[in-house]
């Protein structure tokens, strides 16, 4: 032991050469999205099979987190029309490896709605999926588990 | 102001060309570089490189995978434009199917600078496509797209400023900058199997991906524009830029007035490229033929 070791409480210094300054992590700049109006999409006012196509996807959870797709914001828009379901979704990231994961359970909840005959998935990027997207009740279930948002 | 091209059906020959055309070399530059990256992951200088070339890989697929969608729309399926596709029917730049010398990170940093570049101006001038499922894509794209750039010129910038990092640069410069300028070439409409022969001119899609709206600005105007950013900033490391366009001495003007003799042999665009291309088209496809698959999403029978 060198028995220089700081006391306690002491400041930490791992920079010890006082001519270099700490250089900040370029990634710590987690811009916050815009709010866009009439997103994102809860399907509060549906009523009749809209109703019930939004209560099967409020029951699809994120693979990676328990929050319902819907409270992610992921959801942009669901009509139904002579039995044709359309639902609008966006991914939370291009490069999403779960899309086929998530569309397929779409695919199959949203078609097992009595009254859905068929579903029409459209993958929409504009507007871009941002973290204001999330509900209030998204964002109290992700500090429950443990995000800080 | 161009007319909305968003019903696939309803387009004739020439647009129906022309956004094949634009879709394929999009969509191929993004696969093709995420091959090559996903080569340094676990071979980068750090932990932290690893991750973030794996990151950027992984960006790069899914923004091929948003091009093959629309691509989807006129017929065509992820097996027909990757995996059983006729590795010459490829439209991506020659820039992106370099192999890399081992260990020769400095090769990865400049090729992902002079690309990120690149994509960012194309990506600008797809904004206002006339085609809405272009233009839809265009800012979930940019926003992955400003930390690559962000990632290469961080890292530019400090191998620069060693003796060994700056001298890898510069031969990585001398020997990428020709395959960088073929980003700008204009694409060869796809032949593939049903080629009759007479197919339009490179040069005349390129010009109807243009008239049609499909992108707002030419090849021409990307490349200057690409020059002007890409020049200044390499000399200011201190790195000599080869042949490039510059108007005169004392300016950042430039104007793409790329030569013969300025491209390397194989340009990609017009569907010829390096050998290294069809030794990296052989590794990605051979799983899929090795397992003898037709379908890429089918799940497989479970084994007996």
């Amino acid at each position: 032991m060198s028995g220089e070791s700081p006391a306690p409480g002491a400041k930490s210094n791992f920079t010890s050469d006082p001519e270099v300054e700490a250089t900040p992590c370029a990634y710590t700049d987690y811009r916050e999205g815009e709010t866009i109006d009439d997103l994102p999409a809860t399907g509060e006012d549906a009523t009749g099979v809209e109703a019930d196509v939004w209560d099967a996807l409020y029951g699809i959870e994120d693979p990676e987190m328990p929050i319902s797709i819907v409270d992610l914001g992921l959801i942009y828009g669901v009509t139904v029309a002579d039995g044709v379901a359309t639902v609008d979704m966006t991914l939370t990231y291009s490069g999403c490896p779960a899309r086929d994961m998530l569309t397929d359970e779409v695919e199959t909840r949203v078609g097992a709605v009595d009254g859905v005959a068929d579903v029409d998935l459209r993958l929409v990027w504009s507007p871009g999926w941002t973290v204001e997207m999330v509900t209030e009740r998204g964002k109290d279930d992700l500090r429950e588990f443990g995000l800080s948002i | 102001m161009s007319p909305t091209l968003d019903d696939p059906a309803d387009l004739d020959e020439r647009e129906r060309t022309a956004l094949e055309t634009l879709l394929k070399r999009l969509g191929d530059d993004e696969f093709v570089l995420a091959e090559r990256y996903t080569e340094w992951q676990v071979r980068a200088p750090s932990l932290e490189s690893d991750l973030a070339l794996a990151n950027n890989a992984q960006d790069e697929l899914g923004h091929a995978r948003l091009w093959y969608d629309v691509l989807a729309d006129l017929g065509f399926e992820e097996r027909d434009l990757v995996y059983e596709r006729d590795p010459e029917d490829f439209r991506h730049s020659t820039l992106v199917e370099r192999p890399f010398a081992e260990g020769d990170w400095a090769d990865a940093v400049l090729r992902s600078y002079c690309y990120d570049v690149a994509e960012d101006l194309r990506l600008g001038a797809l904004e206002d496509s006339s085609h809405p499922k272009v233009a839809d894509r265009v800012g979930k794209i940019r926003s992955e797209e400003e930390y690559h750039r962000e990632h290469a010129q961080n890292w530019l910038d400090r191998l620069a400023d060693g003796e060994e990092g700056h001298e890898r640069l510069q031969d990585a410069l001398d020997r990428l900058f020709p395959h960088a300028l073929t980003l700008f070439e204009p694409c060869a409409p796809p032949r593939g199997a049903s080629a009759s022969g007479d197919e339009p001119r490179a040069v005349d899609v390129e010009a109807d991906i243009v008239d049609l709206g499909l992108r707002d600005t030419t090849l021409e105007e990307l490349g200057e524009e690409w020059l002007s950013i890409v020049v200044p900033y390499l000399e200011s490391l201190d790195l000599t830029v080869p042949a490039s366009g510059r108007s005169d001495a004392d300016t950042d003007e430039f104007e793409f007035e790329v030569t013969r003799e300025m491209l390397p042999e194989a340009r990609g665009r017009d569907g010829s490229h390096t050998d290294a291309w069809f030794d990296l088209y052989d590794e990605f496809t051979h799983t899929y033929r090795d397992l003898g698959r037709s379908d890429t999403t089918k799940i497989m029978d479970t084994p007996e």
